[in-house]
């Protein structure tokens, strides 16, 4: 699978088991950039998707069921258990500090950064997007 | 001559009591809406004393983050209260509904004029933009676009300010602009008896339309600075290194004419009410900071240096 995931300065996932933030430019960017892959999201990310439901497929257990190349939208958990899974990773940067309970812990040796974009969210001055591959 | 008085009295008793707040012409304080949250353990709340010393994280979770706000007192509508000020010059908690409508629509103006209490103008090499002290919205500006409001600032270490609550201001800010939802925030400073500076601050949120799904926390915030000792009953502070200190520098925009009384060992402003009653021989002017004459066993007027 293609990891999918945004953190913010301080490498926080998620507060009180509730996303930091959220941002429908992101989303946007990440349908472009996912173009015909899957894209697979959790039940409790549906809410972002508004105009993307024929585009998603919507499954609480998708780190099992995604194909290598699928991408996989996660939020509120920490993708460490299953790193041996990840093939590459969409890292999105709020480049905000929000509260944190949980942190990506992710050992990024394992990859490579191969691209960074910058772009405007819609609540967001300056959102990064980082690709990285195994 | 006296009937003439005690008429005039009631009809005077009457016309500001009645009239002149019908007429939105005296300022009225409104009753909140929304109650202030428990603050004693009778009333199911936290203490001063329960919170747990702070330990390296800039905030603790309280009431295992759920808010303590009755579900009755939930609104979609937008709503702003802020507490008067206490006896001693001190901010109460502040509650809004927070939407677009709250959320500023031009840049944040000038607050310096502001002096909350507790306020003292010390710089610290080794602090975040040097000052130990930032005048500190508890709800912030991004929120509900308060300025210089007296009873929504308080004395804030830049710890506080940026580590602690700043965060927190992101997130609920970030869900009402993505969502166009509401969200209760209620932000409670907490003082020690009658210390003028707030040992931390209350800070609770919840998303009213997704019934807190977004947005749903409750914490304590310390108002602490790393490796700065302070003094919370003045705000005075030093710097923390090791077992040794040294004082900090002072801005000399904090050094002013003070009238001070050598026996009681009293502090005043000169044009205090006071200070006429003070024999001339305990009587000194002097030229200095609030925190040196402190340091020197001297105590603020709890009447003219209440908000200092």
């Amino acid at each position: 699978m293609i990891l999918a995931i945004c953190i913010d300065d301080k490498n926080g996932i998620s507060f009180n088991k509730r996303r930091q933030s959220r941002d429908s430019l992101l989303i946007k960017d990440l349908m472009e950039t996912a173009g015909e892959r899957k894209v697979f999201i959790g039940s409790y990310s549906l809410s972002l998707f508004s105009g993307y439901e024929d585009r998603i497929t919507v499954d609480n257990s998708f780190i099992d069921s995604a194909g290598d190349e699928d991408i996989c939208f996660v939020e509120v958990t920490d993708p460490s258990s299953f790193i041996d899974r990840i093939n590459g990773i969409i890292l999105y940067r709020w480049n905000r500090h929000y509260p944190s309970d949980k942190k990506l812990t992710l050992d990024m040796s394992a990859f490579k950064l191969d691209s960074t974009e910058e772009f405007r969210g819609s609540s967001h001055e300056l959102i990064t997007r980082e690709v990285y591959v195994r | 001559m006296k009937k003439i008085k005690t008429t005039l009295a009631l009809l005077l008793t009457v016309f500001t009591c009645i009239v002149l707040p019908s007429c939105g012409i005296l300022p009225v304080s409104e009753a909140p809406k929304v109650s202030r949250p428990p603050v004693s353990a009778s009333e199911g709340g936290y203490t001063i004393d329960t919170v747990p010393e702070y330990k390296n994280d800039a905030f603790v979770e309280i009431n295992n983050n759920v808010p303590y706000f009755e579900s009755s007192e939930y609104m979609t509508e937008a709503y702003e209260y802020y507490s008067d000020l206490d006896e001693l010059g001190r901010c109460g908690f502040c509650v809004a509904c927070v939407c677009r409508e709250t959320m500023p629509t031009e840049k944040r103006g000038n607050i310096s004029q502001v002096k909350p209490t507790g306020w003292q103008s010390i710089k610290y090499d080794f602090v975040d933009g040097k000052s130990l002290y930032n005048r500190c919205h508890l709800i912030g500006f991004q929120l509900t676009a308060e300025n210089a409001n007296e009873k929504n600032l308080i004395t804030g270490t830049r710890y506080l300010n940026v580590e602690g609550m700043l965060p927190f201001e992101n997130m609920v800010a970030d869900y009402v602009k993505e969502t166009s939802n509401h969200v209760m925030y209620r932000v409670t400073p907490v003082f020690n008896g009658n210390e003028l500076v707030a040992r931390g601050v209350e800070m609770e949120a919840y998303s009213v339309e997704d019934n807190g799904e977004g947005v749903c926390f409750n914490i304590y915030a310390y108002n602490i600075q790393p490796n700065v000792v302070i003094n919370y009953a003045d705000g005075t502070s030093r710097e923390q290194k090791g077992g040794s200190t040294s004082e900090a520098s002072q801005d000399s925009s904090d050094v002013k004419k003070y009238v001070i009384n050598t026996k009681n060992k009293k502090v005043h402003l000169p044009d205090c009410g006071s200070v006429a009653s003070i024999k001339s021989e305990n009587k000194k002017t002097v030229t200095s900071s609030l925190s040196e004459l402190i340091a020197q066993g001297y105590s603020p007027c709890g009447s003219c240096l209440s908000k200092q």
